[in-house]
């Protein structure tokens, strides 16, 4: 069971002396960060602000040892087999989109994605559709939202790659990876998740999973924003082209040629975001002495207290699966008819509560099912019942006058 | 349309506050993107309504529900009002630059520029109350006054400035100086005339009539000037009245003759008979072209009136 109090204790902004002490409910879209990152990163600039990997110096070197082992830290936090298998990227969009433009995609290849992608795993491939011709499908969900297997078991013969949301940042579900690579490999199709949403709730074994290509952010799971991970199989990255090219990515180069570098420092082109890189090696650090089952149970009560009493107020749907238990730490809801911006604005003024509207990237989804708008707690390892509870008090305030 | 009342609202508030000049921002956004045919995708007016509303809520839950049923003719009913209010501060302004006073010429009431109401300060006609006088202010006006018999100074202007002051009336010395000035510079016509509003200076009025009378307009200009610019307390002390006709050479025994017989106090009371005709109320009183201008103004206020700056 968490401590939430001994976790909070770690967060400066949830320790505040001057002013109100948020109750953040929008760790989907970006979660608080630990002291410990903040300082990791701050020692870096304060200490060793160096390039790592190329300067033979004494900071130099204790930048790149620090790289190495936030490298090592992501490895073992995923499972993967190699070190080696993990590049750094800004982000999970980046990351997608370096898959999308190394596989060697080529005209009439078939992608399919469910049909609750966020932008950053549809518009990569929608743009190679128009640029390459390659073509999308769209695996439709239940109602519910759950994943569709007799739908992706239909679509999946003659696909090139599955690229899949794991954890949906719209209602939470997670969807069923292992039964779904197990499909697509029986296929011989790849499959790259979008664990976006998922690393910072659950845990991920790659190996178990026997996922080919994962794609995270380091902003969602308590590290520094402009990082993320890109994860491939050995052999897979071995196969892919970098599109990004430049320096750090070579062996040596003469005017008329090069000699490319190993991976991961063949896709990770140019001077990298060391500062982040260590912050986020720290955020997993951070993140490994918890047990993901507290975490998922503590998200659970949270959710369901929630959702309970949302479903006791007229006019409100929750987005997704009615169990909490099938939507992580995330409730998505909306009022037919109404702006929910507004919702937001007002229990921010009201009560310092920081809850996202919007079409939360997911702007297909949206549109397919003509809805305007909606809002979304979402919930993580250092929020309260009390503020579960303060959330709902001043929502129900709201909904009262308008 | 709140679009457009939020941008004129936080348009004039923006010029006195940065956080409010963003909004107005955000308003130009959103009327830009509705006069180019695109919706205003900025959420600008929930983002107001939901921080008004906020406020509301914490204090009573009926008052921000009527406010948010009725948001719309709210916010007409407070822009009219900013509208209405903002054109009287404009108006108060204007009136104070112009006369001296927000509510207008010889207005009393409070004003916010002078919160003391110093521009309007007089000595009362007839019981001698030093301060702010509130009267018919529109009575008071030189139809049917004869000024003939005053001192007076004239010129090619077609400007004239009558100043009718009392040498013991702390505002009439106030503003002495700045009639002085404004004379001087606009080489106006001038007419003076004592009115012995405070404390017993009937005999200053008379020993003026004097001189005038015996060394002619020169000779009283600058025993005039003397009266208001030279310490008070000196020259409202009787028994200095020779010393100080002495030190303009002036033949001391002659002036006192003449101010001390009948002719003088039959004329200086035809002048305060005249002066009464103008229902003045307090000094000083300036006339200038005519208009009144009562308590001591600040300068630009009777530069302005000569300079016609104002319209209305």
């Amino acid at each position: 069971m968490l401590n939430v109090n001994k976790i909070r204790a770690d967060f400066k902004i949830l320790n505040k002396k001057d002013g109100a002490i948020p109750v953040y409910l929008d760790s989907a879209c970006m979660s608080l960060k630990p002291n410990s990152v903040v300082e990791a990163m701050n020692d870096y600039y304060f200490n060793f602000p160096a390039c790592a990997g190329r300067s033979a110096h004494r900071l130099g070197d204790k930048a790149t040892k620090k790289v190495k082992e936030a490298r090592e830290f992501v490895a073992k936090f995923i499972n993967a087999k190699s070190e080696d298998e993990i590049i750094f990227t800004r982000n999970t969009t980046e990351g997608i989109n370096l898959l999308a433009n190394s596989l060697g995609f080529v005209k009439g290849d078939v992608v399919l994605i469910s049909d609750k992608e966020h932008n950053s795993n549809l518009v990569p491939w929608l743009l190679l559709r128009d640029k390459v011709g390659i073509v999308v499908k769209i695996i439709p969900s239940n109602t519910d939202g759950t994943f569709n297997l007799d739908n992706f078991s239909k679509l999946i013969n003659g696909a090139k790659l599955v690229s899949i949301v794991h954890t949906s940042n719209l209602d939470g579900v997670t969807n069923p990876a292992k039964e779904i690579i197990k499909i697509a490999h029986k296929n011989g199709v790849l499959v790259c998740l979008d664990a976006a949403q998922s690393i910072p709730h659950r845990k991920i074994d790659v190996q178990d999973l026997d996922v080919d290509f994962l794609a995270f952010s380091g902003h969602k799971m308590l590290g520094p924003t402009g990082t993320g991970v890109f994860y491939g199989k050995s052999e897979l990255l071995e196969k892919l082209s970098p599109f990004l090219v430049g320096g750090d990515t070579v062996e040596f180069s003469t005017y008329d040629s090069y000699k490319m570098l190993e991976v991961p420092e063949k896709f990770e082109a140019g001077l990298q975001n060391y500062a982040g890189i260590i912050g986020l090696g720290e955020a997993v650090k951070y993140l490994s002495q918890f047990d993901f089952n507290d975490i998922r149970e503590h998200e659970l009560k949270l959710n369901t207290y929630i959702t309970e009493e949302l479903k006791k107020i007229l006019n409100i749907k929750i987005i997704g699966p009615e169990n909490p238990a099938d939507r992580s730490g995330i409730v998505n809801f909306y009022m037919e008819g109404t702006d929910m911006h507004k919702f937001v604005i007002m229990l921010d003024e009201m009560a310092d509560i920081e809850i996202r509207s919007g079409q939360h990237c997911v702007h297909s989804w949206f549109a397919d099912k003509k809805i305007y708008n909606s809002a979304r707690v979402s919930l993580y390892l250092y929020n309260t019942i009390e503020e579960a509870e303060a959330f709902i008090t001043n929502l129900k305030k709201i909904i009262e006058i308008l | 349309m709140p679009c457009l009342i939020a941008l004129i609202v936080f348009g004039i508030m923006g010029i006195f506050s940065a956080s409010h000049r963003a909004l107005a921002k955000e308003a130009f956004d959103c009327i830009f993107r509705r006069v180019t045919f695109r919706p205003c995708n900025t959420g600008f007016q929930d983002k107001i309504k939901g921080k008004i509303l906020s406020k509301i809520i914490n204090r009573s839950t009926f008052l921000a529900k009527m406010g948010n049923k009725h948001y719309e003719v709210l916010s007409w009913i407070f822009f009219i009002l900013m509208v209405g209010s903002t054109l009287w501060v404009l108006r108060g302004g204007y009136n104070f630059y112009v006369y001296g006073s927000c509510n207008g010429l010889n207005e009393s009431g409070f004003c916010a520029f002078d919160p003391k109401g110093e521009n309007n300060k007089t000595t009362a006609v007839g019981d001698s109350t030093c301060g702010i006088t509130q009267n018919e202010v529109k009575s008071v006006a030189l139809n049917g006054v004869d000024l003939s018999d005053f001192p007076m100074r004239k010129t090619e202007s077609e400007n004239t400035v009558i100043f009718i002051g009392c040498y013991d009336c702390d505002y009439s010395r106030k503003a002495y100086p700045d009639i002085q000035r404004l004379v001087e510079k606009k080489q106006a016509n001038y007419i003076f005339a004592h009115y012995p509003a405070k404390g017993d200076t009937t005999y200053l009025g008379e020993a003026g009539y004097a001189v005038r009378e015996i060394y002619g307009d020169d000779a009283f200009w600058k025993l005039n000037d003397y009266l208001f610019t030279a310490d008070e307390n000196y020259i409202l002390d009787k028994a200095n009245l020779n010393t100080i006709l002495a030190s303009f050479n002036l033949d001391v025994k002659k002036v006192n003759d003449l101010a001390n017989s009948a002719e003088a106090q039959t004329a200086v009371e035809n002048q305060i008979k005249e002066l009464n005709k103008t229902n003045l109320y307090g000094t000083p009183t300036i006339f200038i072209n005519g208009k009144p201008f009562v308590g001591p103004k600040p300068y630009r206020v009777y530069n302005s009136a000569i300079n016609r700056f104002i319209f209305f």
